[in-house]
């Protein structure tokens, strides 16, 4: 069981919890990909090995036909993490969260006159894995219908599954190679009753990312370099 | 820490479209032990599983005229198994001469959320019963030999009664789309349990 925290780092805004956003300017220049591979680098110098990549994607389901007239349209988030990959996750933004088996997309399919599909909506998170003695960092683009909207950093800890026992701890260690921005705690950790993390809580934070890069894309209306 | 191979997962054509083709039928009470009996000669040899399980039918109604069905089961003598979600589609109709029932059906394992899951989505629950009994194995056929409870207060599932003097006994098995030789096995292993019970294809729908 590992613990997780995911950052999200984008050209122009960093994103540490839902609720606090600030505005950093980047130097000029450099685009999403030129501050991945800086990232990487950053990394290797550390010490960390690349071991493979990871996918995380996220698919948006609008509930269209159900619910009573007046009530907010109902989204029905599927995603899938390429560290569990036979599992799938459906969640609600705020709300319970599944685990099942790659079937589930098969339901959905079945289930498309209720839930439809938004395809334009599907944001992706694509990168290199990187093993540093017991952590794993995870620096992936965030893509929006191919085009690249920030980057997302996820941070492991693995021998432990309290979350609030290693927080300082990952803290720490992302000071070491993120540019000077480490996020607070995540919302997740302050949720849990048992304090035992699940890989769930990884995809709940994932989705909040997602969430914000899609709010921000509908904001800005244009693409990023 | 090897990282797990990065697979974009297609829905292949091969899991849209598993079918189970099912024989059912029953027996009595006192009937029972000598099915169970022949059951234990006839199938695979191992232990007779035998399971308690609670199954809660859910029902979404939307614009269209008969609302999607899906069933939601988990076991009350294993508690830390994983729910166990089913959807099951019309029965084909055709070939009069197939002696199974055949229809589309889709299997999902799912956490144990999967309830308030299926409440948020907007199900709605339609009934919900206990089923008591034994499940069998030979080859890739399944026999399941169980009793039905009706469930007396909603949510309780330690307060049942059962809900008739006999046993289901179904016959199923699973299997990609046009494997039509299955319903042959299926018959002729049928064959083998008569007379102490005839199983057959009953249509759900010539019931209502």
């Amino acid at each position: 069981m590992c613990l997780t925290l995911c950052v999200c780092v984008c050209e122009i805004v960093i994103v540490f919890r839902a609720r606090s956003v600030s505005q950093v300017p980047v130097a000029e220049g450099k685009s999403v990909q030129q501050t991945v591979e800086m990232l990487n680098r950053k990394l290797e110098q550390l010490g960390a090995v690349k071991q493979g990549n990871f996918c995380v994607d996220c698919e948006t389901y609008h509930a269209g036909a159900i619910g009573s007239p007046g009530q907010p349209p109902k989204f029905l988030y599927v995603m899938h993490n390429s560290e569990a990959p036979l599992s799938c996750f459906a969640l609600f933004e705020n709300g319970p969260c599944l685990v099942a088996d790659p079937n589930f997309d098969v339901l959905m399919i079945k289930l498309k006159s209720y839930f439809q599909n938004a395809k334009s909506n599907k944001v992706e998170s694509r990168g290199a894995r990187y093993q540093y003695c017991d952590f794993l960092v995870k620096v992936g683009t965030a893509t929006i219908a191919s085009s690249a909207r920030g980057i997302t950093v996820e941070v492991e800890y693995c021998p432990c599954v309290t979350a609030n026992d290693c927080w300082n701890l990952l803290m720490e260690f992302m000071q070491s190679f993120l540019p000077s921005h480490v996020p607070g705690v995540p919302s997740v950790f302050g949720v849990k009753t048992d304090g035992v993390y699940s890989p769930s809580d990884t995809m709940a934070q994932y989705l909040e990312l997602f969430s914000k890069l899609r709010k921000q894309q509908a904001a800005t209306g244009s693409g990023m370099r | 820490m090897e990282a797990p191979p990065v697979a974009v997962m297609p829905v292949t054509g091969g899991s849209i479209h598993m079918m189970e083709y099912l024989l059912q039928g029953s027996v009595l009470d006192q009937a029972l032990e000598s099915l169970l009996h022949r059951l234990r000669g006839l199938c695979d040899n191992m232990e007779p599983e035998s399971f308690v399980d609670h199954e809660m039918v859910f029902l979404l109604k939307g614009q269209q005229g008969s609302p999607f069905i899906l069933r939601a089961r988990h076991s009350l003598d294993r508690p830390a198994a994983p729910w166990h979600l089913r959807y099951l589609g019309q029965p084909e109709v055709g070939d009069k001469s197939r002696h199974a029932l055949v229809r589309n059906c889709v299997d999902v394992s799912a956490s144990h959320s999967l309830h308030d899951f299926l409440l948020e989505m907007g199900f709605r629950m339609d009934h919900e019963f206990v089923a008591k009994g034994h499940i069998f194995r030979k080859g890739a056929l399944k026999v399941v030999v169980f009793k039905l409870f009706r469930i007396l207060l909603p949510g309780n599932t330690e307060n049942t009664e059962p809900l008739s003097l006999s046993n289901l006994v179904e016959l199923s098995v699973l299997a990609p789309a046009g494997q039509d030789t299955v319903s042959d096995d299926m018959r002729n292993f049928a064959e083998q349990l008569k007379p102490l019970v005839h199983l057959d294809k009953i249509d759900p729908k010539r019931l209502m």
